[in-house]
Formats: C-alpha cells, sequence, structure tokens
C-alpha cells in the first residue's frame, strides 16, 4: 500500500474540526481523488499527507512507514499546489532542478532529468524564462514538471487546474490522464469539480463536512452512491431526489410517488428479502433518478405520470427538460427542479403534455431519514441492499 | 464633432469638454509641481554653492552668485577639524547597526509573520509602541547606563543604541512585507527539502526584496540623520556627522564654509543609496499598501 490513513482527526486551535477520524488507503500507482464541496477537510487531508500539517489524532503511513510525524522533505511526495507556488524570482530551469540541487544530486543525473522533463511537459523553450512570463496553462506545466522531475513516491496535486480557463483545463485534464498512465505514480488529487474526479481517478472518496462519506470507483459512486449527498454532488445534472412510498406487491417492491399515490414504473420490481424487510421499516423512501433514466412519451401509456415540461436548455448534443408534475409544487425532496436528459434531435417543446416512465437502470432508494442508501436497482432489475 | 480613431476598427468619440478648461489643469499642476520642488531644492542649491565659496564671498551682504569656486572649505573641514575621523565614525556606526538591524528583524519579522507565535498580534503592536517612546525620554537613562558600562564615546554604544532604536520599526515594516509573500512559496520551498533558514535566505528574501531595500533604506537614513542621542552619548572620540556640523555654530559665529561643505558630504552616501534602490523603494511602498 503506498498511503494509509489511520483514524485521523484535525482539530485546529480554534476548536474547529477539520476532519474526523479518517481511515484512507491508497494502492500502488492509483489516481485517487479527494472529492468535496469547499470546506469539506480535503485540502486538509493533503497537507496532512504532506507534513505541512499534523494529525491532532491517527498515523499517517508512507510506502508502510510511520510518517506522521516525518519532515515534509523527508516523505519523498511532492506537491502542485493550487496557486502553483514557483519561485518567481527563479527561471523555470531553477524551479525545476531546486529539489536535486538540495539533494545533491550529481550535475549530468540533474541535467538527463531535466531535459527528459522539459521533453516530456513541451517545455524545453520555456527554461530561460520567469514564471511571471508565462501563461497560465504554461506555469501549470512548469509546477508539473517540478513535481515530476523528482519522481516522488506519491503525486500530491491541490486543485491544480482550478485556475485555468475551461478549453484548457479539459485539454490538461487529458494530458494528466496520459501523464498518469504513463508514469504510474501514485496520485492523491484534490478538486470539487466532479468532472475532473470522474475522468482521471481510479478511485474517489466523497467528503463532507470533515467525514469520508464513499470510496469507490467512479463507476460505483455515480451508480450506488451510499447517501443523498453524494447522489447529489456526482452527476450533471444532478440526480432527482423524489419523495416516495413503497408497498410490497407480489415479493417486489412497488413505489408510489408523493402523496398523489402515482405509481411509478408498471410492474413492481423484484427486491430481496432485505430490502422488503428494510423498506417496511419506513414510510418515507426517497428515490434517486440520473435524469438521463427518466424516459418520456408523448402519449399516456399505463404506468406512465403526466407532466408538462417548463423550460427546454438545449446543451448541444443534448437538451436538459425542467419538468413539473401537474398537481405538486415541488417535486423533489430538495426542491430542485425535476430535470431529464434527452437526444436533441427527440423534438419536446416547452408547454408540452408529456407522460413519463422511469428507466430501472441506476435508481436507488434512500431513507429519508438519515438519506443513507437502503437499495440499488442491480442490472438483473432486482433491488438489492447497497 | 471630430471622431478620433483609437485603434482598428473602433471609434472613440471624445468627451464634450470646452478646449481651454482641458488644458487648465495640468498646466497649474506643473506650475505647482516646479514650486514645491524649487522650494525643496533652493536650501541643497545654495549650500552646495556656499561650499564652493570662499570665505569673503560667503559672508558678503548682498548674495553672491558670481565667484570662482574652490575647495578650500573642504580642506579645511579635513586639516583642521579632522573631518576624515568623524566620517568614518558615521560610516561605522551606520552601517554596522544597519546591517545588524536588518538581520535581526528579518528573522523575528518572519517569525511573527510566518509561524504560530503565541500572542503574536500583542507582540508585533508592542514592539511597534516601543518606537512611539520620544527619543530624549530615555536620552539621560542610557547616558547614565552607558557610562556604568563604560560605553560612552564607543562605536559599541552607539550601534547599541541605534540597533534598539530601529529594531521596532524595521521589524514592524518587514512583517507586512514578509507577510506579502504567499505562503505557499514556503510550504513548496519546504517540500523541495529546504531549511527554514534556507527558505528565508533562497525564497522569501528574494521576493520580498523591494520591501527589503525599503526598510534598509529607512534604517540608514535614520541613523545616518540622527543628532540628539549621537550628541548626548559621544564626546570626542565617536562624535559623527549630524553632531559635527551643528559644532560649527559657535555662541560668537556661524563657519558657513565649513558647515555647507559638511552637510554636502553628509548628502552624499544618501543620494547615491536613494538613487540606486529608488526603483526598490517606490515599489517596496505599494508592496505593502496595495495587497
Amino acid at each position: 500500500m503506498a498511503l494509509s490513513l489511520q483514524g485521523v482527526e484535525k482539530v485546529y486551535s480554534t476548536g474547529f474540526k477539520a476532519l474526523n477520524s479518517l481511515c484512507l488507503e491508497v494502492g500502488n500507482g492509483e489516481f485517487f481523488t479527494l472529492l468535496g464541496p469547499s470546506g469539506c477537510g480535503k485540502t486538509t487531508t493533503l497537507r496532512i499527507i504532506a507534513g505541512l500539517e499534523t494529525p491532532s489524532k491517527g498515523k499517517v503511513f508512507i510506502g508502510g512507514r510511520d510518517c506522521t510525524h516525518t519532515h515534509p522533505r523527508n516523505r519523498d511526495v511532492a506537491m502542485v499546489f493550487q496557486s502553483y507556488a514557483l519561485y518567481p524570482h527563479m527561471s523555470v530551469r531553477e524551479n525545476l532542478v531546486l529539489n536535486l540541487r538540495v539533494r545533491r544530486l550529481a550535475q549530468s543525473e540533474i541535467d538527463q532529468r531535466l531535459r527528459e522533463v522539459s521533453r516530456m511537459l513541451g517545455i524545453e523553450q520555456l527554461l530561460m524564462h520567469k514564471p511571471g512570463q508565462l501563461s497560465g496553462g504554461q506555469r501549470q506545466r512548469v509546477a508539473l514538471g517540478r513535481s515530476l522531475i523528482r519522481r516522488p513516491n506519491i503525486f500530491l496535486m491541490d486543485e491544480p487546474l482550478s485556475n485555468l480557463d475551461l478549453k484548457l483545463r479539459e485539454r490538461t485534464r487529458t494530458e494528466l490522464k496520459k501523464l498518469h498512465e504513463r508514469l504510474q505514480i501514485t496520485t492523491v488529487y484534490v478538486t470539487h469539480d466532479q468532472a475532473e474526479a470522474l475522468v482521471l481517478s481510479d478511485r474517489i472518496g466523497i467528503m463532507n463536512g470533515g467525514d469520508l462519506m464513499q470510496v469507490g470507483t467512479p463507476q460505483e459512486i455515480y451508480e450506488r452512491p451510499s447517501s443523498t449527498f453524494v447522489a447529489k454532488f456526482v452527476g450533471s445534472p444532478s440526480i432527482n431526489l423524489l419523495p416516495v412510498t413503497a408497498r410490497d406487491s407480489e415479493g417486489g417492491l412497488m413505489l408510489c410517488l408523493g402523496r398523489d399515490g402515482l405509481d411509478i414504473g408498471e410492474t413492481a420490481l423484484p427486491a430481496t428479502q432485505e430490502v422488503l424487510v428494510q423498506a417496511r421499516k419506513t414510510d418515507r423512501l426517497v428515490l434517486g433518478i440520473r435524469p438521463e433514466s427518466v424516459a418520456l412519451r408523448h402519449a399516456p401509456a399505463p404506468g406512465t405520470i403526466p407532466a408538462v415540461i417548463e423550460i427546454v436548455e438545449p446543451m448541444g448534443s443534448v437538451n436538459h427538460l425542467i419538468i413539473r408534475f401537474d398537481g405538486m409544487a415541488e417535486p423533489t425532496i430538495d426542491g430542485e427542479p425535476f430535470v431529464a436528459v434527452v437526444r436533441s434531435n427527440e423534438r419536446f417543446e416547452r408547454g408540452a403534455v408529456v407522460w413519463l416512465t422511469l428507466r430501472p437502470d441506476r435508481l436507488v432508494l434512500f431513507d429519508a431519514a438519515t438519506g443513507m442508501a437502503l437499495a440499488a436497482l442491480s442490472d438483473a432489475g432486482t433491488w438489492r441492499c447497497v | 464633432m471630430r471622431m478620433t480613431r483609437t485603434a482598428p476598427g473602433a471609434v472613440r468619440i471624445p468627451a464634450i469638454v470646452r478646449p481651454a478648461a482641458r488644458h487648465v489643469w495640468p498646466t497649474l499642476l506643473k506650475i505647482t509641481t516646479a514650486v514645491v520642488v524649487l522650494v525643496w531644492l533652493f536650501p541643497v542649491y545654495w549650500i552646495v554653492l556656499t561650499s564652493l565659496k570662499p570665505v569673503r564671498e560667503i559672508n558678503s551682504k548682498v548674495p553672491v552668485f558670481r565667484f570662482s569656486p574652490t575647495l578650500d572649505n573642504y580642506r579645511d573641514l579635513f586639516v583642521r577639524f579632522g573631518f576624515a575621523k568623524v566620517l568614518t565614525n558615521s560610516i561605522v556606526v551606520t552601517v554596522v547597526s544597519s546591517l545588524v538591524v536588518m538581520v535581526i528583524a528579518i528573522l523575528a519579522a518572519y517569525a511573527l509573520a510566518r509561524m504560530r507565535v503565541p500572542g503574536e498580534k500583542h507582540v508585533a503592536l508592542w514592539i511597534l509602541s516601543l518606537r512611539f517612546i520620544p527619543v530624549i525620554a530615555v536620552g539621560i537613562p542610557f547616558y547614565l547606563e552607558w557610562q556604568q558600562l563604560q560605553l560612552l564615546d564607543t562605536w559599541l554604544g552607539l550601534i547599541l543604541v541605534y540597533i534598539a532604536f530601529n529594531l521596532p520599526f524595521a521589524i514592524w515594516l518587514l512583517r507586512g512585507f514578509l507577510g506579502d509573500v504567499p505562503f505557499e512559496l514556503d510550504e513548496a520551498a519546504l517540500l523541495d527539502g529546504l531549511s527554514r533558514l534556507q527558505i528565508i535566505r533562497k525564497i522569501v528574501l528574494p521576493v520580498a526584496l523591494p520591501g527589503i531595500a525599503s526598510t534598509a533604506i529607512f534604517t540608514f537614513v535614520f541613523t545616518w540623520n540622527e543628532y540628539l542621542m549621537a550628541l548626548l552619548l559621544t564626546s570626542v572620540d565617536a562624535v559623527t556627522v549630524p553632531v559635527t556640523i551643528a559644532k560649527f555654530i559657535m555662541p560668537y559665529t556661524i563657519l558657513w564654509g565649513d558647515l555647507s561643505a559638511a552637510v554636502v558630504i553628509q548628502l552624499v552616501p544618501m543620494l547615491i543609496v536613494v538613487f540606486l534602490l529608488q526603483r526598490h523603494i517606490v515599489r517596496g511602498m505599494t508592496l505593502g499598501a496595495v495587497k
């Protein structure tokens, strides 16, 4: 295991608790992303791994070695800062080789690594420039190069793309992915941008309020979120969270929308015994439906729900439709509008009455009281416990 | 109305201002600036002129502008009054005390700006409050102490006093300048394997150079011009330039020629320092003021 955090807590002198008993393991060569809203503790976690902060409790193991109180320079970790933190008075070349000079590497070794990294990142022409003379994208490459040239055990990145414009960010994201696939250096990446996390990561850890809410592959996080918070945070447009009630029906689970008792789906979907037991315990459930799992029809059919298209948002290849249900001011539990995603060649006009069905994939059932996931619909179309 | 082209494709419509009014303010501003500069520069011009005049012309009742310049006053200053010794005193005391102040102030300011110092804000304010004390209030106590310690009329005695006086202000100024250096630079350097002292020397100092230069100049100028403590604590061996200049004003006469020559000599190092570091001073001022 390249990195292991065991019960790490951080309480600041002001009494603010930034991390609650965090446990985390990152494998060799893995690209692990900490994703969460501002102030959730992801940067604090990264700084604790780097040694820039000391945990109030718990241990940090790097390469199997207890590094909880090891000085940052002895941890063999390199970090790319959000602001890049390039030394403004030094040339790009000096920025890149400072660490190697401090470690007293042979000049021939320094030159060889410098050539290698500058070629890899396409910054050979910039070596004599000062950081102030570079564009945002070039600075980002130099910051990356400064970390790469060290050949560290672990690569830490604190929102390294957030200062770039959208187009450059997407391009750099792809380059980062290529670079990681080529070098296979263990990477811990911090971001609040879920698209970055989904594209880059082998695994993602979702954080909120100092807690690690869920760890999993991008696919797992997207399809089987462990709570309404995770479900809401990942995916764009956001998941629709509908208040539902459930009743048993011939060994299956029949879901009814809101107080009106509108049946969702034509037939009850089979559920495991465990799910049925759980569902019986509570009458307040929340159904999570990804916007792309909503199917719309122009004509009524059994088991469909009538609705009106309020707004059409063309996004190029797809359209986002904001949908209002008849007689329901706020169909979702969080007051957000109900969104469906359809291909842009499907003709749905603003104000049109449509009939809505839910595709039995990517559906998740949550306990309304705790917000925790109860069951997810498996590929076989059966509700299974998460 | 005339249209003015400012850039290809862009047409700027000039504001409707009466042509006369448009020129009045800049002209007035230029005249005022010229008057202020003249008022400030005239004494300097006059003192340089006086230092080059023969004694007879200096004492003439009608100001003389045409005369044959002479270096007699300067020669007199060094031969009769042993000004070389006085100048050496001033240079040694100023350079040594300024250097010591800068070294201590940089370390103290870095600690206050970067590290978790208990009661940091109170410490910083307390340090600055030391500068509020009128110099004369501590003059006599210093005299008595220095008498006991046999530091009166010595370089060391004067250097210690100037370090004590300049340190609070230098720390206060530098704390602001060093605080403006992004925190991440220190952290990046820490990860690059640099020690704290290396970080200060290789990263923070070069980045905060404008601020450090302006602080150094303030310290240098204050020490170079200081009169009161030098008057109290020196008599023969460690007398500095300002004290010597004042001695040319005697009970029954004023030695204008020697006085002017000494003032000109005193001005030269300051002018050199300010001209050399002018760019840094201006940048330093704005660095502290504008975040």
